[in-house]
């Protein structure tokens, strides 16, 4: 994806079993704060159609 | 009707001072090839070109058009109305268009207006543009337009023609469209017997240069089931990927599908260029698809250009020669040679 | 390249002779110069029509999806690899098909040489092994085939066939040292925002033909996710958001599978370079998972079987 343009740091993979619900807390803040620090994603991202 | 020499000089003055009254479409180049495009600043008109890759139905009749438009915002005035929405219909001209393409648009026009049914876009749109035709001095070996009733200068179809006479070009008024496009032109003096001599010189030996005349006479006289039943569907339809390429270059396809497009509140409906060639072109909310195979799409289209358009309009075959589906064919299937099949069956 | 029409012909009237196959695929000398037509032969008196040059850069493979019945085709060395997948992937068996193997030396990129003549009509093509002279209504001239290959065949390292019935001349010479990621290679050191601008250009001229899929052997589902509308994964309007949609995500439909035949890029009517979409997956399967492929019908490719020591740096 980041290949494509995709900014790293919108996408995220990680193992959490449901008994590491810590780790979930942890990896879901991360995300989000990055997430935010990057900023509302313009590319390829469809709103309405651009047609005639 | 008017006849008017330009110098190339003046000619593209010409065409400049008519940016106000018109938007123009001219030939631009693109990359390899050319492309219809609105004259603007910087862009450069470049008329050495054989034909556009896309035909300039696009013009008309966009490849995606946005015919209404909904929100369901409680906030907006207008919320939970489906409106047309605005559209652009002020004056454009196509200048440069080849006339075997500006002979599609009457090979379209039968299916867009006429008296059962008229196309409230297509029609706007056809009847805000001005079609100013540039004649073939050097047709390809790809083309056939004499072989379906057009010629390489060929007047219907078009409101103005323009002659390639090398450092001049003569421009001769067809419509009152055309005399209307010609009188707000600055520049240019009235042609006089020698120019239009050598026009009509020029248009001859265009005419005897086309060397693909795939014959056409007999389509109307064969009986559509024997065609329809032929043997040579099979052979004809192997290679065929069912892509929609000879379906999008042509200047006279024109079947088109609407779908309908929300994203929250608000919505779309539609309408994109749809081609026979694809699997589900013909898919009934049923769930059966009576062409489900490719022969059977692949002959649907040979028949509906060559034999039932032929057919019902009594007006010669859905095609204008132009050899766009000849040239990219990805897989080569030559629509001269399944005319000569269907002809000589 | 060339001699293979006489010989594509002797063995196809033998092998329909024979009954060893049904009917025979090949290809057909096109209308218009620098193109041709696939073919089907069920006839052994009709086999005059099979012919082979260099510019039958389609893929035949693309024909022989779900087919019953005993079928001979021609096959190249990108070609032949396809049919290896097709194997694995359980759309035709083996013992249906009788492959004439044909070691090639790279197809002619047609629009090279529309450049090269700067765009003006050509009406006929001699072609003389290394050479090729190109005839127009006032021009004539002639040109070296290894400057004017498809950019697949310019980096082709597989161009003999890895499976085959019956060898239709010697095997040649592969390439050696040739990059084929060096354009890969060159987006990936850009930027995001320049990598957007790269794809967005490149896919901007894209008019949803599907002409690329439709070529495409890998293509073979029976409806396409383009095609759906319940649930619409993609919208069906010339949208450029839709339009870059439909290109990574037939890429990845790709990924691990692709044997870089380019007719993907052969067949789009706009010229846009398709393999540009392709090559990043098939470079990453490389380096990832050690995987090219159709290369043999013994192993399972990496996105169809787990291994422990299968790449996951990336998961946290």
């Amino acid at each position: 994806m980041e290949h494509v343009g995709i900014e790293p740091g919108r996408l995220h993979f990680s193992w959490i079993s449901s008994a590491e619900a810590t780790k979930f807390v942890d990896v879901a803040n991360t995300v989000a704060k990055e997430v935010k620090a990057l900023g509302p994603a313009r590319y390829f991202i469809k709103k309405r159609a651009e047609v005639a | 009707m008017t006849d008017k020499i330009f110098t190339k000089e003046e000619w593209m003055k010409g065409l400049e001072g008519l940016m106000d009254a018109y938007t123009l479409f001219v030939p631009v180049k693109d990359g390899d090839f050319h492309a219809f495009m609105p004259l603007s600043e910087g862009k450069i008109p470049d008329f050495d070109f054989q034909n556009t890759r896309l035909s300039p139905k696009s013009v008309i009749y966009p490849q995606s058009e946005r015919l209404f438009e909904y929100t369901l915002d409680s906030a907006d005035a207008e919320a939970n109305i489906l409106k047309e929405s605005p559209k652009d219909f002020s004056p454009r001209a196509i200048v440069g268009i080849r006339p075997c393409d500006a002979h599609a648009f009457q090979i379209v026009r039968r299916n867009f207006d006429n008296p059962e049914y008229r196309d409230p876009w297509w029609v706007r749109h056809f009847e805000s543009t001005t079609l100013v035709g540039l004649g073939c001095n050097d047709p390809c070996s790809t083309c056939f337009c004499t072989a379906v009733g057009g010629g390489p200068f060929h007047e219907e179809g078009l409101d103005a023609l323009v002659f390639d006479l090398g450092d001049r070009c003569l421009i001769k008024g067809v419509t009152d469209k055309g005399e209307a496009f010609l009188t707000n032109m600055n520049g240019g003096k009235p042609a006089d017997e020698a120019v239009l001599k050598e026009a009509e010189g020029l248009a001859a030996s265009a005419s005897k240069k086309i060397t693909s005349s795939p014959p056409t006479d007999q389509l109307k006289g064969k009986k559509t089931n024997d065609l329809f039943t032929a043997p040579f569907w099979e052979e004809v339809a192997f290679g065929c990927l069912n892509c929609g390429t000879c379906t999008y270059l042509c200047p006279t396809c024109w079947c088109f599908d609407i779908q309908d497009e929300v994203s929250g509140k608000k919505g779309d409906r539609i309408r994109n260029w749809d081609s026979c060639m694809f699997p589900l072109f013909t898919l009934h909310g049923s769930g059966h698809n009576p062409r489900d195979a490719k022969v059977q799409r692949v002959r649907q289209r040979f028949m509906h250009k060559l034999k039932y358009y032929v057919d019902k309009y009594d007006n010669g075959a859905q095609c204008s020669g132009c050899g766009r589906c000849v040239r990219y064919c990805p897989v080569n299937i030559d629509i001269r040679n399944v005319c000569k099949r269907m002809n000589n069956f | 390249m060339l001699k293979y029409t006489e010989k594509i012909q002797e063995t196809a009237k033998r092998l329909l002779q024979e009954k060893k196959v049904d009917v025979f695929i090949g290809y057909k000398k096109g209308s218009v110069p620098m193109m041709n037509e696939p073919l089907l032969v069920s006839d052994p008196d009709r086999v005059d029509r099979l012919y082979w040059d260099n510019f039958c850069g389609l893929n035949l493979c693309n024909y022989l999806t779900k087919q019953t019945g005993k079928i001979g085709i021609v096959a190249n060395g990108c070609n032949s690899r396809n049919i290896v997948t097709h194997i694995i992937e359980n759309q035709i068996q083996r013992d249906q098909l009788y492959i004439v193997g044909i070691p090639c030396e790279g197809m002619i990129d047609h629009r090279a040489v529309m450049r090269a003549v700067k765009q003006k009509e050509i009406l006929d093509i001699e072609q003389n092994g290394k050479t090729f002279v190109v005839k127009g209504a006032d021009f004539e001239e002639t040109f070296e085939k290894d400057k004017f290959l498809q950019s697949n065949c310019a980096v082709c390292i597989h161009r003999n066939p890895v499976i085959y019935d019956e060898l239709l001349g010697d095997l040649v010479e592969e390439q050696t040292g040739v990059s084929p990621y060096q354009d890969v290679e060159k987006v990936e050191a850009m930027d995001p925002e320049k990598k957007q601008g790269f794809f967005t250009r490149l896919i901007s001229r894209c008019i949803r033909c599907y002409a690329c899929r439709n070529a495409c052997p890998l293509c073979y589902c029976p409806t396409c996710f383009v095609d759906e509308s319940r649930p619409q994964w993609v919208g069906k309007s010339s949208d450029p958001t839709d339009t870059l949609t439909f290109h990574f995500l037939r890429a990845y439909h790709c990924a691990g599978r692709c044997t870089d035949c380019g007719a993907c890029e052969r067949v789009c009517p706009m010229g846009i370079s398709m393999r540009q979409f392709t090559k990043k997956l098939n470079k990453d399967c490389q380096d990832l998972f050690s995987w090219e492929a159709g290369l043999t019908l013994d192993q399972r490719p990496p996105l169809d079987v787990y291994r422990p020591d299968d790449y996951n740096d990336f998961i946290k």
